[in-house]
């Protein structure tokens, strides 16, 4: 894209972006940390985390403040228009995956030695499909890639898909071991949460084709078929 | 949705002297729709609207091409009679230019060269709902008998307007109407350009983009001489198809 007559507004949309690339890169960290403080079950770690997310809150603050100062002094239009409105909606989806994880890192506090095998097998598996589209869906921010986003929002499907074999799997070692439901209710908690930054991740992906395309990703979401995830 | 055309123009080219200024420019314009012309100095917009009511006639060496039709009825053909053409189209201009006459006589003075009023109380009628279709008969009916040229800028501008509804016009061209207004004024005829596009089919060519966003429904962007894109307002300025466009309309161009 060219440059504006004006370069203090170029000078402005860049700060935007590289602050939705922070903030992207803040939320991306949390994620990674919180399954790692779950799996070492490392109750510090967690705590840690669990400090962090004021990070993520205060930069989308600064997010919300940098687009009504554009909006009230450039009247941005087309694509410009386009980036600010976007960047508005991608800090708030970021804002709760930063929450979402600060809540696994919270949940994680309540596992114990019970769920290591189970942690280890489905667990980490989501969390890694879902740190995927989350860096993916970064990237195609970045460089305005419709293509990586659309890949991203065709991803989702896979991801519920293991959320459900996560679920059905802790299901089952709820029935298996009665007096260790409190710790795998936690842990079923956290899978939900990981397939919840899943479906920001889809929605930052469909605002990422908006803003470069200035259309809608075409068709429906994909949606796992049945199962817990979907709750048909 | 869109109405029907009121204006349709095919391959217009205008030349001053060897200067070619428009290049094959279509464009249609909706009835009862506001139409905006959006671009940069000299890139032809206001030679367009200007061709749409003859006023380039003037110009000795303007010469015009194409085929530019009202209902159907090519503007250029010879048994056109250019003075009942400009009654059916008025214009307002950059520059309010009230005639150094009372207010009452500048609304009057169309009225009685083209023998529309039929005596004084039907003068006084067309007077009156002129000025309150332009928004200004609750400012002046006090002061009818007072000169125009005393007006604030805004008001002469709506005095400007009054004039050219007191003919009946079917269509209205306006020349970057509020450059000379502060935001009040603008605002008080981008109102009034609300109102009017129920009665009558606006053309306007204005600087602005935000004004183009707010009163039109149709923008067509004009660069050097010719028509780069012309669609709904909404798409121009949300998500335009020529880069020229975007560039233009982003502030990016040049």
């Amino acid at each position: 894209m060219s440059e504006h007559i004006v370069k203090s507004y170029d000078e402005q949309l860049n700060i935007l972006k590289n602050t939705i690339a922070k903030m992207g890169s803040l939320a991306e960290k949390q994620i990674k940390d919180a399954t790692e403080a779950a799996i070492k079950q490392d109750q510090e770690f967690a705590d840690k985390i669990v400090g962090k997310d004021d990070r993520i809150d205060d930069l989308e603050k600064s997010i919300e403040e940098q687009v009504v100062n554009l909006l009230t002094m450039r009247q941005p239009l087309a694509i410009d228009l386009r980036e600010t409105v976007s960047a508005m909606k991608i800090s708030s989806d970021l804002e709760r995956i930063g929450d979402l994880s600060k809540n696994i890192a919270k949940r994680s506090r309540y596992l114990d030695k019970n769920i290591g095998h189970e942690i280890n097998k489905n667990f980490s598996l989501v969390s890694e499909k879902v740190q995927k589209s989350v860096k993916t869906v970064l990237d195609a921010f970045l460089n305005r890639d419709t293509k990586l986003a659309e890949q991203v929002w065709n991803a989702d499907q896979e991801i519920d898909r293991l959320v459900d074999i996560c679920m059905n799997s802790i299901l089952k070692c709820i029935e298996e071991k009665k007096d260790a439901a409190a710790p795998f209710s936690q842990l079923m908690f956290m899978s939900k949460n990981l397939e919840r930054i899943g479906d920001h991740a889809t929605n930052i992906a469909e605002t990422v084709y908006f803003l470069v395309s200035g259309k809608y990703i075409e068709g429906d979401r994909p949606k796992g078929e049945s199962g817990i995830v979907s709750g048909q | 949705m869109s109405n029907k055309n009121k204006i349709t123009a095919k391959q217009v080219s205008v030349f001053y002297g060897s200067k070619q200024a428009l290049f094959d420019v279509d464009l249609n314009i909706a009835e009862k729709e506001v139409t905006a012309l959006i671009g940069p100095s000299g890139c032809g917009k206001s030679t367009f609207i200007r061709c749409l009511n003859r006023m380039n006639d003037v110009i000795d060496i303007c010469k015009v091409e194409g085929n530019i039709e009202i209902d159907g009825q090519d503007i250029y053909d010879n048994s056109v009679d250019v003075v009942q053409l400009r009654e059916k189209v008025g214009m307002v201009f950059q520059k309010p230019n009230p005639f150094p006459k009372s207010i009452y006589e500048n609304i009057s003075y169309g009225p009685n060269i083209h023998g529309i009023a039929k005596d004084k109380t039907h003068m006084d009628e067309i007077v009156e709902t002129s000025l309150k279709r332009a928004a200004l008969w609750d400012e002046v009916k006090d002061r009818l008998d007072q000169p125009g040229t005393g007006l604030s800028g805004g008001q002469q501008q709506r005095l400007c307007i009054a004039r050219a509804i007191s003919i009946n016009p079917e269509v209205i061209l306006m020349d970057e109407p509020c450059s000379a207004l502060d935001p009040i004024a603008t605002a008080k005829i981008e109102s009034l350009i609300d109102e009017l596009k129920s009665l009558y089919t606006i053309a306007i060519v204005t600087h602005s983009m935000a004004q183009a966003a707010r009163v039109s429904q149709h923008t067509g962007f004009f660069h050097l001489g010719k028509l780069i894109e012309f669609d709904s307002t909404e798409k121009i300025f949300k998500n335009p198809e020529d880069k020229m466009t975007q560039d233009y309309i982003t502030g990016r161009f040049g």
